[in-house]
């Protein structure tokens, strides 16, 4: 009994359903549509928002089946697996016969295959065929190919090809995608994303890790020097710009004055971009103490509301703050309590440093301004498979350009003794795509051949 | 500002150039869409200099970039590709009759252009980068592409009734064979679909560049990725199992609405990080 009449063991049907192109559509097509879901219902929200959204039955069962972090579900990775497996298996199915086929052309242009191609000439010359055989060859050389020649039985074939790498387009593209998918893997298992606010003046050493309760140790120091907006006269932004420093034991090792977004600081394979900034536990107010005569005693950097002793003396506190005072400009108002005296409620303005000597006090306060310290918002990401996944995506271009645009052509010619004396000649080709540009190709090669003269 | 004069004179052209079109087809009259596709280069012309005018206004003001980073300059860069893809369509195939069912396409695509604030804004931090040249012109040839696909698949599976039923008159019979239509529906996909690809590849490698995550599931990306899909279930369907007219037809037609959909039904209805649509 031949091998192909017994019935398929159950390895050859679960291997006959992995190679099936039908199951790489279809699951092409559930990818899709089921990839539709998470953008409808969006992803990664607290619980009480799809609570006030959807009904307690409903939550509970897309709940159940991860719709709320579907592209992380155990069922859309399993079918992520499923594809890529599929890819693999045709892969496997299907290369090593191609590669047998490109290694081992047919040369021989005999009748069968002669029947299949759509292109096709025949004419007679006289002559021997050795001596034809060898003036089509060159004819072909320059008009389309090199061949090769092929002598069996008084009849020599000619076989000439071009754009054999097309052959390859499919599988380079089916590669790629599973290099991007092990550069994906290689990203989440050795990297880590994070996100970290560094107030100005401050620096960190490590990062929370997204989506844990993990901290990722640096192994160095990110101190954010500044942190300023620019804005377009409209007053749209322009720019978020911070300035970092990265310190390895305690000496400053990197300096990066102008962290923008699409401009990411890179020290040691951390990446660290530009993300978001906002105010780091509200604004200090900056107070000048000078003594009755002049003197200076310093600055004093008050937060809200918060008492500040000057030994000697007694406490100060900034309570209140106006952008423009009565149309004077910025002014903060102070409270002093000194021991055994009454607590003094009074204005200070920054466009007028000499004002409080009217209170004839030991010690005269002015406003210099107020000082808003802004932290930086940065994310955090170190990612060795990422170099994995560009290759892969370049290899990905290669592939389709090579599987749409290339296409292989064959060109053969048989000379044989014909019944009259003379030489017989068939022309013919084949392409594997593109049928149209090569008639127009072929016809060009024939009028090419046929110039050849003895 | 003289770039919205210019691409007010565009959409009255495309609106001309289908009116020629589609009355060339009820007349049955060559003439009249020879006139159409000279209506189709002036609109190519003019909407090149608009473009070129925008750029260069955009300068002038001090902001200095390439005209496609806000919902009205994609849409007239859209309806720009879609233009041109078609009048190489045309040249290609010598068939005047695509042009009533690509250019109203492009019609339609100014008249939702119109309606939105043509003002040139300066770019916000997010955007400044030169991926966004990369990603935008590959993104949008690929659309173009797609919309000439879809508009052969529509007139394919008009035509293919007619062919069922044994009859060829009217406009319909006027249309290229079912053959042509099914090629162009086949052809313009695989030229769509390294352009997306390469669209979707310069985007990530952007995101990635500006935020470190070149994949974050953003709904924007995902609808690539599922346009990505339709047309890779296409071009499996149809090279290896032979899928050609009725059912090729159909599945162009559903990669163009997903398509639509990533391009303008995300911005317009989902939320994401292409704000753009917002406005």
């Amino acid at each position: 009994m031949p091998d192909d009449k017994r019935a398929p063991s159950p390895m050859d049907r679960v291997w006959d359903f992995f190679i099936s192109v039908k199951l790489a559509i279809i699951t092409l097509i559930v990818l899709a549509v089921t990839s539709i879901f998470g953008t409808i219902i969006e992803q990664n929200q607290p619980p009480e928002k799809y609570h006030q959204i959807y009904e307690d039955w409903a939550f509970a069962l897309m709940d159940r089946i991860n719709l709320f972090d579907m592209y992380h579900a155990w069922w859309f990775l399993l079918l992520l697996v499923l594809f890529t497996v599929n890819l693999a298996c045709c892969t496997i199915d299907r290369f090593p016969r191609m590669w047998k086929v490109v290694r081992n052309p047919r040369t021989k242009l005999d009748g069968n295959l002669e029947k299949t191609l759509s292109q096709v000439d025949r004419w007679k010359k006289k002559g021997t065929v050795p001596d034809w055989a060898s003036k089509y060859a060159e004819a072909l050389s320059s008009a389309f190919a090199k061949p090769v020649a092929t002598e069996e039985g008084g009849e020599v074939h000619l076989y000439a090809e071009s754009g054999v790498a097309s052959r390859f387009g499919v599988y380079v593209t089916h590669l790629s995608i599973i290099i991007i998918f092990i550069g994906a893997i290689v990203g989440n298992v050795l990297g880590f994303k994070g996100y970290v606010n560094i107030p100005e003046g401050e620096s960190v050493s490590q990062v929370p890790v997204r989506g844990g309760s993990r901290v990722q140790e640096l192994g160095f120091t990110v101190r954010c020097n500044s942190f300023r907006v620019e804005t377009y006269p409209s007053g749209q932004p322009k720019a978020y710009i911070s300035d970092l420093t990265v310190l390895e034991g305690g000496r400053e090792v990197l300096r990066k004055k102008d962290v923008v977004v699409n401009d990411p600081l890179q020290y040691k394979g951390i990446w660290f971009y530009q993300s978001s900034y906002g105010q780091a536990g509200g604004a200090t107010a900056q107070v000048a103490v000078r003594k009755a005569d002049g003197s200076p005693m310093g600055t004093l950097a008050l937060p809200p509301n918060e008492p500040m002793r000057i030994e000697g003396y007694g406490t100060v506190r900034g309570v209140n703050y106006d952008q423009n005072l009565q149309g004077n400009g910025p002014a903060l108002q102070l409270v002093v309590d000194r021991p055994g005296k009454p607590s003094a409620e009074f204005w200070v303005y920054q466009s007028r440093p000499d004002l409080d000597r009217q209170r004839n006090d030991s010690l005269v306060f002015s406003f210099s301004g107020l000082n808003v310290r802004q932290f930086t918002g940065l994310q955090v990401a170190k990612d060795p498979g990422v170099n994995v996944v560009w290759l892969g995506c370049a290899l990905m271009v290669v592939g389709i350009i090579m599987a749409f645009f290339l296409s292989h052509q064959r060109v053969w010619v048989r000379l044989s003794k014909s019944q009259d004396g003379r030489v017989e000649v068939v022309l013919a080709g084949a392409a594997s795509r593109n049928r149209l540009a090569f008639e127009k190709r072929f016809e060009k090669i024939q009028t090419g051949v046929k110039a050849a003269e003895l | 500002m003289s770039n919205v004069i210019l691409f007010n004179l565009t959409t009255v052209l495309f609106g001309v150039a289908s009116a020629l079109y589609i009355g060339a087809l009820y007349a049955n009259n060559e003439k009249i869409s020879a006139f159409g596709t000279w209506v189709c280069v002036l609109a190519a012309v003019v909407s090149t200099a608009a473009l070129g005018v925008r750029w260069y206004e955009s300068y002038q003001m001090g902001i200095g970039r390439i005209p496609v980073t806000n919902l009205y300059e994609s849409l007239v860069f859209f309806a720009w590709s879609i233009n041109l893809f078609y009048l190489v369509v045309e040249r290609k195939y010598g068939s005047r009759t695509f042009g009533a069912f690509v250019m109203p396409i492009a019609f339609a695509t100014m008249l939702f252009a119109i309606k939105n604030d043509s003002s040139i804004q300066p770019l916000v931090p997010a955007l400044q980068s030169y991926w966004l040249h990369a990603h935008v012109i590959t993104c949008f040839v690929g659309y173009a592409a797609f919309a000439v696909s879809a508009g052969a698949a529509l007139m394919y599976l008009l035509k293919a009734k007619q062919e069922e039923a044994k009859v060829s008159a009217g406009v319909i019979g006027l249309l290229p064979a079912c053959k042509t239509l099914d090629d162009l529906v086949y052809r313009s996909i695989i030229w769509g679909f390294p352009f997306l690809t390469a669209g979707i590849i310069t985007g990530a490698a952007w995101a990635n560049y500006a935020w470190g995550t070149y994949w974050s599931w953003d709904p924007k990306e995902t609808w690539s990725l599922i346009v990505w899909l339709v047309y890779a279930a296409f071009l499996h369907a149809r090279i290896t199992r032979g899928w050609y007219g009725k059912r090729a037809a159909i599945l162009s037609i559903a990669g163009f609405l997903a398509t639509v959909m990533c391009y303008l039904g995300v911005n317009l209805v989902l939320s994401g990080l292409h704000s753009y649509g917002g406005g």
